[in-house]
């Protein structure tokens, strides 16, 4: 292996894994030396095109409590027929199927190119996905049009044998029959008294005649989950007569919204007829629930949706309740595996902060946008369907990630859209960190992009040798439905070398991928983020970075411009500084709603992604030459440049003066003028890409120097020059040791 | 190509909502260009790049300098990576051949459904057959009384066309195209239409029969290999562009206009080439551009 580099891209190219570091230090003491725990960003199902899965059944480890899979590191004895476990060291007799096996005639899994490899795992057959439709009614008259094109559209997008349910609510809550014969009907709830499971399913049958005792199931199969080649004419028309909610809304009153109702009504319809299996249950909103269970605001109008200032004053009266009951759905819902998704198109606050753990605990999506009739939603819930290069949807349902460890590692926990499983055993430490105490999560939603974020404890005495010429080893067990409903497992090994962090600090250092470290960092300080104060998390941040400064940076002492990282450090600061501005830690400017959405991107987002987010991309476009990477900083905006600037959520495009001024003056009409024509399409080209592919769709803006949206790029630059024009790069470390002392968060701008 | 292209979002509804791309320019992804990912790695203790004033190009204090003149090295290849040479949201094609193709004909277009819905009635129940049946009096309907655009028309008559060659992944792709780019018009019949392609997909072959013959031998282009439609293009593999570029005519409104195109003279193109790009501040199409884009009515 030539470089660091290419071993760290190649690793995560064939196994979906970055490390933060990739020789490991061979003691806890030396672990924890290094500031940035052992960990990494693992992309479970990411996308392998080169993959096709081998149509047999992993072979496990015989001791009960390891059960590791057969994989390349195994010591094989092709003699005997027998495999030594990497883990525990239990020796394994191969199955009988594997007699023929030899050094030349090896199945695949232990072929050292399979690192990952995937499972089909051959049961009976298996029910179809299943999307339920939960849809507010309470809308403008042409955001609910809008809706239900998307709706009606989306039914041409879903497998043709994937069953669909329709439930409707306002002020009350509307399950809709959806048989393809006679009239429609369906049953109504009261949106203010919660409904058990038992009672959904009792409440359905009302004013029928008493059914068999066990034919409950059958009957809500039948009449309100259904195939969409079998009912979509009849949903067709059902969804396009839809009409806003019938009940009045008096003046200064927020119409009456059962969200929390609507939402447990579908889970337990779900629960009660198909649990553990896969199921989206999409929930439409536009507006925050106004009444019974899970309301987050009163229907009065002249009280406002709570705010942070309300948040930090204990003044937001219905904020613990909703969110209590929005983590009991959430947690039911991913027992039964099934995941839920939030599309909240509206210009006020919507709940999400209440309700993001819907999506956060079962792996579905958020998306935010602010109305129905947008290009921003209609392509983003497009993009929910799309499809990957073998026409299979890029979904997958009930995923259970179990992660096994050789002795000397222990896994401390994980961040990212999962529930525990609450599986203890040897590999699990005590020392959590995210969702930690098990070696065991529940995705029930996951896409080719889902990466989580696990970090490890190196548990080997300071004084005890290094491992003899061992390597740590982590196994990702990935067991999930396809979305053509296969189960499949996924495995994924890897090790890293053992390294002595005294003789061989800067072979351990030269091993740093500091992008994946900055994200894994920045998932820890998000997740903190979350319980506690604000400049508390900040202040940890920096601690964190100077002392990895400290550990690993050349100066002499109070000079600040002798000071020097390597190279695999140099941009771990920027990232730092960035991440100290960005939303996801910030929450001046946003809204409640605005930080939780921003928060649940960023913990289930790839390295690329993520890294976007904590440190936007900014190309510069000249007559110079070909487009460049700048500096995100304030310097790199000239009149002669155009600028694009990817923020992951905002693709902005800058004008610099002057060629704002020719832009205006239309010379890229003129034929003699084509170079500039060019210039002027080059960034947008390059914008275009970006915008087909990215999930969500990102807000668009085309800006210029001295207009008024221009500030989206100013807020994210790093003003090195001002008014009263300072130095530039390096007073970012400057800025941190004062921060340190001061515990101020930089202005922003 | 009237299936691929980019119409500014909805400003009116939402602040800075991105461009909307057609199902065709979704769907058919031109080879992987490279991320912009890179970052531009500080120089410890070095200063920034010149800071404006040292700029040479910075504008004189009264007018502007124009733009360089024909500079020595072109910037063509100045977007971060090239485009393909031909890629699926350029075309070269000139705007008058998109008048060679005629106005696709209402009468085949609901014949082929009608004989198809014929077909299938021995099969499928009544009720399913006569609910098709008001859908395609629907679609119908709305065809005669001039309420389908163009695109909308254009791409029936195709989806009829493999509806009767029996190439039902391309006609169901094509009845998905139309229900992402054109619901609003028509998402009321299209479901008829989507359960014929389903049903007659299932029916057996001699019943297909009457369907695969030309509606009316006059009618030169109902020959199933005479068809204007290349067979490659309508078998839209997920490596494929459902259409090529070169063998459907342009719709030149939607085009995007690339860098190496040469633009047609200003009073031939209905729209401001501006408009392909949806730059919020530029304003949406004329209404001579839209060949009624739902979206577009209601703003």
């Amino acid at each position: 292996m030539a470089t660091y580099q290419e071993f760290i891209q190649q690793n995560e190219d064939r196994d979906g894994v970055r490390f933060s570091w990739n020789l490991w230090p061979s003691s806890r003491l030396e672990a924890t030396r290094l500031v940035v725990p052992v960990s990494c960003l693992f992309t479970p199902l990411k996308e392998r095109p080169d993959l096709p899965p081998v149509q047999y059944e992993p072979v496990l480890c015989s001791r009960a409590n390891c059960k590791a899979v057969l994989n390349p590191l195994c010591q094989v004895d092709f003699r005997a027929k027998i495999w030594a476990c990497n883990f525990c060291f239990q020796r394994n007799p191969f199955p009988p199927s594997y007699a023929g096996i030899s050094e030349v005639n090896q199945p695949a899994e232990l072929m050292p190119q399979f690192s990952t490899i995937e499972y089909i795992v051959q049961r009976g057959p298996t029910p179809p996905l299943i999307f339920l439709y939960v849809v507010d009614t309470c809308l403008e008259e042409e955001d609910l049009q809008a809706l239900k094109e998307s709706l009606q559209m989306s039914l041409s997008l879903l497998p043709p044998n994937a069953l669909v349910g329709l439930i409707t609510f306002g002020r009350m809550v509307q399950v809709h029959e959806l048989s393809c014969e006679g009239i429609a009907k369906s049953y109504v709830f009261r949106g203010t008294k919660d409904l058990s499971s038992k009672q959904i399913q009792v409440g359905g049958d009302k004013g029928r005649p008493p059914q068999p005792e066990n034919a409950g199931v059958f009957v809500f199969i039948t009449r309100f989950l259904q195939p969409v080649h079998r009912v979509d004419m009849n949903l067709t028309d059902l969804l396009g007569e839809l009409q806003r909610d019938p009940w009045p809304v008096p003046q200064g009153k927020r119409p009456l919204r059962s969200t929390g109702v609507a939402l447990s009504v579908a889970v337990g319809l779900l629960e009660g007829t198909f649990p553990n299996t896969g199921a989206r249950v999409m929930l439409f909103i536009g507006g925050p629930p106004t009444q019974g269970p899970g309301m987050v605001v009163g229907d009065e109008l002249k009280t406002p949706i709570r705010s942070w200032h309300d948040i930090q004053k204990d003044n937001a009266r219905h904020l613990k309740k909703a969110t209590k009951y929005y983590e009991a759905m959430a947690n039911r819902s991913a027992v039964n595996g099934h995941c839920i998704d939030i599309y909240a198109c509206a210009l006020d606050q919507t709940g999400l902060l209440e309700m993001k753990c819907l999506s956060n605990l079962t792996g579905g999506h958020i998306v935010m946008g602010d109305s129905f009739n947008t290009s921003l939603f209609k392509q983003t819930f497009q993009r929910v369907f799309s499809k990957d290069y073998n026409g299979d949807f890029r979904m997958a349902f009930g995923g259970v990630l179990e992660v096994k460890t050789s002795r000397e590692v222990k896994v401390c926990g994980t961040i990212g859209p999962c529930v525990s499983l609450n599986a203890k055993g040897s590999c699990v430490s005590e020392n959590e960190m995210g969702i930690g105490g098990t070696s065991q999560w529940k995705v029930c939603g996951i896409n080719p992009s889902t990466t989580l974020a696990l970090y490890f404890e190196v548990v080997n005495q300071h004084n005890a040798p290094v491992p003899q010429g061992g390597r740590g080893v982590i196994q990702f067990v990935t067991q999930y439905q396809h979305s053509n409903t296969q189960r499949r497992i996924r495995v994924t090994t890897i090790a890293r070398n053992w390294a002595d962090a005294q003789s061989q600090i800067q072979h351990i250092e030269s091993s740093f991928d500091q992008e994946a470290s900055a994200v894994l960092m920045a998932r820890l300080g998000v997740f903190r983020a979350e319980s506690e104060e604000g400049p508390d998390v900040l202040r940890w941040l920096d601690r964190q970075l100077i002392r990895l400064c400290q550990k690993f940076g050349q100066f002499n002492k109070d000079d600040p411009t002798s000071f020097k990282l390597s190279e695999s450090l140099s941009l771990y600061p920027q990232f730092m500084f960035h991440l100290r501005r960005s939303p996801f830690l910030q929450v001046f400017n946003n809204s409640p709603d605005e930080s939780s959405y921003y928060r649940h991107h960023f913990v289930r987002q790839d390295l690329t992604q993520s890294l976007i987010m904590i440190q936007p991309i900014l190309y510069s476009y000249s007559f110079h030459g070909p487009p460049e990477p700048v500096l995100l900083d304030s310097s790199s905006i000239l009149p002669d440049r155009i600028l694009l600037m990817d923020t992951f959520f905002q693709l902005v495009i800058y004008h610099g003066e002057t060629i704002a001024q020719w832009r205006k003056a239309g010379y890229q009409e003129m034929a003699e003028y084509e170079n500039f024509k060019q210039l002027l399409l080059a960034p947008l080209d390059d914008a275009q890409e970006i915008l087909q592919t990215r999930f969500p769709m990102p807000r668009y803006i085309d800006t210029e120097h001295g207009g008024s949206q221009a500030r989206f790029l100013l807020s994210k630059v790093n003003p090195s020059q001002t008014h009263n024009n300072l130095y530039a790069w390096g007073q970012v470390l400057k800025h941190f040791k004062l921060s340190e002392i001061a515990g101020l968060g930089f202005a922003k701008l | 190509m009237d299936d691929l292209y980019i119409k500014p979002g909805n400003q009116e509804r939402g602040w800075n909502d991105p461009p909307q791309f057609s199902y065709g320019l979704q769907t058919a992804r031109g080879p992987h260009r490279n991320l912009l990912n890179k970052r531009a790695a500080p120089g410890v203790g070095a200063p920034p790049p010149t800071p404006p004033s040292s700029n040479p190009l910075s504008p004189p204090p009264r007018g502007v300098t124009p733009p360089p003149l024909h500079p020595a090295r072109p910037p063509l290849g100045c977007v971060a990576t090239p485009p393909p040479p031909l890629g699926p949201m350029r075309s070269q094609r000139p705007a008058d051949s998109s008048q060679s193709e005629s106005e696709p004909d209402v009468e085949r277009v609901v014949s082929v459904l009608n004989r198809a819905l014929a077909a299938c009635r021995q099969t499928v129940k009544d009720q399913v057959c006569s609910d098709v049946a008001k859908r395609l009096r629907l679609l119908e309907d709305s065809w005669r009384s001039g309420r389908l655009s163009l695109p909308v028309r254009r791409r029936m008559d195709t989806l009829s066309l493999a509806l009767q060659s029996g190439q039902w992944d391309s006609a169901d792709e094509i009845h998905r195209s139309l229900m992402v780019d054109h619901v609003t018009e028509v998402s009321q019949w299209m479901v008829g239409v989507k359960r014929l392609i389903a049903e007659t997909r299932k029916l057996n072959p001699e019943l297909l029969e009457p369907l695969q013959k030309p509606a009316d031998p006059d009618q030169v282009p109902a020959e199933p290999d005479q068809v204007p439609v290349d067979p490659d293009q309508v078998h839209a593999g997920p490596d494929q562009v459902p259409v090529g570029p070169d063998q459907v005519p342009v719709d030149p409104d939607q085009v995007h206009a690339g860098p190496d195109q040469v633009p047609v003279g200003p009073d031939q193109v209905p729209v401001d080439p501006d408009q392909v790009h949806a730059g919020p501040d530029q304003v949406p199409a004329g209404p001579d551009q839209v060949p009624v884009g739902p979206d577009q009515v209601q703003d």
